[in-house]
């Protein structure tokens, strides 16, 4: 059963399953309104984009989007006390089902699609609440609780509407109804009135809701801030009966005010179905007349009419005031516009330059070279003492490689052709590709994948060799097995030192099986720096396998060869200008001639 | 979605297969009677019945019974006459073991099966009547039942996996110590349909009387099953004076039944709604196809309401601007029948739609009067019938 006390004393960490941008929005809105200093959803699985783009308040956050349940980091999988789910109607189920047994302190959730089978619905509606968990839905607008929380779209999805229904203000009145849109109506006509919900939810609906209406009125009865009930009830379905019951057995004590619509039924030859699932009466129990009467008999107030029932609402006693700053607030997020860059590495803080949120001159004092640009690459500072020694060892060991390979003699060429410093690099740096410098990267996503997908290495190593590939980390020109690389044997000694090297591991026995073939097929430099990189990312910086790939994806990897290798490329500029040589022309022995 | 019978026929197909026992029944149209006569064999005896989904069939003098080959064709061309269109033609069996009734349903506890020895009656009048709650298939439960049990099991793993929320087999009979059908009424759960591969579709929902829906609430139809937001349109009167273009299914009934409760129940044209953020180019073909039914009807002064509740999440602006786009299509002829729009709506970007809607009305002298959520809901019905 939901607890309104509990979830109104602990804070409340929602993850979205599915996104609906303006609905999420709207939730961020209320919690900015209600001056929480962080929103409480914080993240979706969905698929799409790595983040998502919202405000609050006036200022653009970002929320992180996950692709699947177990790619939501660990400090956000156990805070998580609610989901909200927003997947289409024949994808409910499983989620529902996976959100139950991922979040470990989950508590509830609610579900917003139509279209949910009903033995779906049944299967949902038994699995929570056997394991002590709430279920709202399906076809829910949500569950609101002024001030406290706002889980999908009830109450409105503009800022504006949510201060309107004064829905800053607790109250005395618990809202219910079945359909969605009611539940609104009616929370626009207990601000009206002068009140305000103390708190309110829709069971949507379908057939089977996970939350009955008995439920609700059973949470309400315990709620000590409720004092009166009101319950928007449609013809179709027998919800009413077990209210009915709630309230001769004396369960439910607190006023109760329901309107029951649907007499229009009567005008039909044979019973429609009106707009929502439920909302046919097959049988004389189910009509909105025998309802009323059974709700009446039970004790209930039940006017005849929409516009007595509004008139009993403004006739309750404990009136609130309206809550006009939330309301000013509100107003001045209307023209709220979005940035046209998000960045997450450094901004401009009262004319002060700040690098992952610290003051820059501060950063520099602090930092190594080498802390400053691996932080700056990955997009959050790096932790450990071993990461920051082994990037500086990189950087420095990366810095060239001698002006015959590519790169290097691009920047020359172009330097002596009379170019500029800027275009010499440049044309240094866009020869890095797939057969240039890009191995590092390369060879990174192959040994995450090897060990990832538990592959051995003769199989590995069986794959590339039919598809006639070379694999990126593998193979020097001139050291072999029986005269091992210094530089590969120093770089390896950094992931020795660490309590798990399976990435290493991996590479290494990748070289067993290559070298065995050709003496030459060591572990290189690039093999060597992938290798010990991820071993020292995953133990060292907490990365996950996923986060992991998502470096590989974006080149982090190569980042670090750019950026150490650019120094290469300058200092080979440099030197053609002072050493003033001419423009380059090769001779007519360079060149051979093709014919084919 | 709701609960939708299908056709007998079709749930026949599907039960007789669960039971591995041949079908051999026809489904009859108009168009394919001279073929399936054509198949009959001359020695038997044959029952027809209409298969649009219609209770007390056989009170209601829509069953044929005892037909030789030669009378199909009478039999049927009779029931095409009082305009149905769609029946099931199946060889008699002999029912001389006796009838018997079963019927299972999709409750929230699991499947509640109401048995009763003797059958072919309603079961309203059924004394002796067995009921068990069942959690699943193979429940002990059902041992309780004088049944053949693995035919049971058969016909609830057909309801599970067919995503059946009611089936009722009136009469059935046991024979060669098998559970075989006679009739079968079947009320699927249209959310399954994703889930049960094509068993059955949305054609094989059962059309109560083809001939009397219209063309526009066809039109409606195929708009909501193309969509993600919600549509429905029924005509309850085509010559009515009150037409309701409502959105919200509560807010929808509230309006409909305030129009009932002041005493115009019988001049309300149609019950429907619109719900689920439609957007705009979805908002003007529902609204068009209103707007056609209300200049056909023919009653002498006509009102149009357009209402409903503080939508959560339903663009109000957006929602406007297709409504007010159809509205453009045939103003003239609104303006010249006398017609005039009463309005009463809230929600996301609300101010900005009211605006707007107010502008139109008024330029093109259709102004009833619009108003946002200050004004309770039923009260623009109140308005709107004083105009009557």
């Amino acid at each position: 059963m939901i607890d309104i006390h509990k979830i109104s004393h602990q804070e409340n960490k929602i993850v979205t399953i599915g996104s609906h941008p303006k609905i999420i929005q709207s939730m961020l809105d209320f919690d900015f309104l209600a001056g929480k200093d962080t929103p409480s959803v914080v993240g979706i699985i969905a698929a799409g984009r790595n983040v998502e783009r919202y405000f609050y308040g006036k200022r653009e956050i970002l929320l992180p989007v996950f692709k699947s349940f177990n790619t939501v980091p660990k400090n956000i999988k156990e805070a998580t006390t609610l989901t909200l789910n927003l997947v289409s109607g024949r994808r409910v189920l499983d989620t529902s089902r996976e959100a139950l047994t991922f979040f470990e302190n989950l508590q509830g959730t609610v579900v917003f699609a139509e279209g949910v089978p009903e033995k779906h619905a049944i299967d949902i509606w038994k699995e929570y609440t056997e394991d002590g968990k709430f279920a709202i839905g399906p076809a829910s607008v949500g569950l609101l609780i002024p001030r406290v929380l706002k889980l999908g779209a009830i109450g409105g999805v503009d800022a504006t509407q949510i201060t309107d229904s004064n829905l800053m203000t607790t109250g005395s009145i618990a809202v219910f109804s079945a359909s969605g849109g009611m539940t609104n109506e009616l929370i626009r006509i207990v601000a009206q009135a002068g009140h305000a919900p103390s708190f309110s939810l829709a069971f949507g609906g379908e057939r089977f809701p996970a939350t009955t209406p008995k439920d609700a009125f059973e949470t309400a009865e315990k709620d000590p801030n409720t004092k009166a009930i009101l319950y928007f009830g449609e013809l179709g379905g027998q919800d009413e009966y077990g209210i009915a019951d709630l309230l001769k057995e004396k369960k439910v004590t607190k006023k109760v005010i329901c309107y029951i619509a649907g007499i229009i039924s009567d005008y039909f030859e044979e019973p429609p179905q009106f707009g929502h699932a439920k909302a046919m009466a097959e049988k004389k129990e189910e009509t909105a007349v025998a309802k009323r009467n059974t709700l009446k008999e039970a004790g209930a107030i039940v006017p005849g009419s929409f516009a007595e029932f509004v008139k009993e609402i403004e006739s309750l006693p404990g009136k609130v005031e309206f809550d006009t700053k939330s309301s000013t607030i509100a107003q001045d997020m209307i023209d709220r516009k979005h940035a046209l860059i998000a960045t997450s590495i450094s901004k401009d803080v009262d004319g002060n330059p700040t690098i992952l949120g610290e003051d820059l001159l501060e950063f520099a004092h602090q930092n190594s070279f080498a802390t400053i640009v691996s932080s700056m690459f990955l997009g959050r500072k790096i932790r450990s003492k071993d990461t920051e020694e082994f990037i500086d060892f990189i950087l420095k060991l990366l810095v060239d490689h001698g002006p015959y390979v590519s790169g290097a003699l691009n920047s020359i060429v172009t330097s002596r052709a009379g170019r500029d410093l800027s275009s010499s690099l440049a044309a240094g740096v866009l020869t890095i590709g797939p057969r240039f410098g890009g191995a590092i990267n390369e060879a990174a996503s192959t040994w995450l994948s090897g060990v990832a997908g538990s592959k051995s290495a003769p199989d590995l190593v069986e794959e590339f060799a039919a598809r006639k590939e070379y694999i990126s980390g593998i193979g020097h020109r001139k050291y072999r097995v029986d005269l091992p690389d210094p530089r590969v044997t120093e770089i390896t000694k950094f992931a020795k030192d660490l309590n798990d090297h399976k990435y290493t591991d991996f590479a290494r026995s990748v070289e067993k099986v290559t070298a065995a073939k050709k003496g030459n097929l060591i572990l290189n430099v690039d093999g060597a720096i992938a290798a010990a990189l991820l071993d020292l990312l995953s133990e060292k910086e907490g990365f996950s396998t996923e986060e992991l790939r998502k470096l590989v994806d974006t080149e982090f990897f190569n980042a670090l060869f750019i950026a150490s290798r650019s120094i290469g490329f300058l200092a080979h500029a440099l030197d053609q200008k002072r050493l003033d040589e001419g423009l380059l022309r090769l001779s007519d022995e360079d060149v051979a001639e093709a014919k084919i | 979605m709701a609960r939708k019978k299908i056709y007998e026929y079709k749930a026949k197909q599907l039960l007789f297969h669960a039971l591995n026992i041949p079908y051999s029944g026809f489904s009859v149209t108009e168009n394919n009677l001279q073929e399936v006569i054509s198949k009959l064999e001359r020695d038997k005896k044959y029952i027809l019945k209409v298969d649009q989904g219609v209770k007390g069939r056989m009170k209601k003098g829509l069953v044929k019974l005892d037909l030789l080959e030669g009378d199909v064709k009478k039999a049927t061309e009779e029931l095409l006459d009082k305009g149905y269109t769609r029946f099931i033609l199946e060889e008699i069996s002999d029912i001389s073991g006796g009838e018997r009734y079963i019927s299972f349903e999709q409750i929230r506890k699991g499947i509640k099966v109401l048995y009763a020895q003797q059958g072919g009656i309603e079961i309203e009048s059924n004394k002796n009547i067995q009921e068990v709650i069942i959690g699943a298939e193979n429940d002990e439960k059902l041992t309780q039942l004088d049944l053949p049990q693995e035919d049971l099991k058969k016909i609830i793993r057909c309801f599970n996996n067919n995503y059946f929320a009611f089936l009722e087999i009136n009469p059935f009979i046991i024979e060669g110590g098998n559970i075989t059908p006679l009739d079968a009424a079947v009320e699927v759960d249209t959310a399954g349909e994703f889930f049960v591969k094509e068993a059955w579709t949305e054609e094989d929902f059962a059309v109560h009387n083809a001939g009397e829906i219209t063309q526009e609430e066809r039109n409606v139809d195929k708009l909501a099953k193309k969509s993600q937001a919600s549509f429905n349109l029924t005509v309850l009167n085509p010559n009515g004076s009150i037409f309701l273009l409502l959105s919200g299914g509560g807010a929808s009934i509230v309006v409909a039944d305030e129009a009932a409760a002041l005493g115009h129940g019988g001049d309300i044209a149609n019950y429907g709604e619109y719900s689920g953020n439609p957007n705009e180019e979805e908002t003007y073909i529902y609204t068009k196809n209103l707007l056609q039914l209300m200049l056909k009807s023919g009653a002498q002064k006509k009102v149009l309401i357009l209402a409903g509740g503080v939508a959560n999440f339903t663009d109000v602006k957006a929602t406007f601007k297709g409504i007010i786009k159809a509205l453009d299509d045939v103003k003239d002829d609104m303006a010249k029948q006398g017609i005039k729009v009463y309005v009463r709506r809230g929600g996301p970007n609300q101010e900005a739609g009211l605006a707007h809607m107010k502008e139109y009305l008024e330029k093109n002298n259709l102004y009833g009067h619009v108003q946002g959520p200050d004004l309770v809901l039923t009260e623009i019905v109140k308005k709107a019938v004083k105009n009557l």
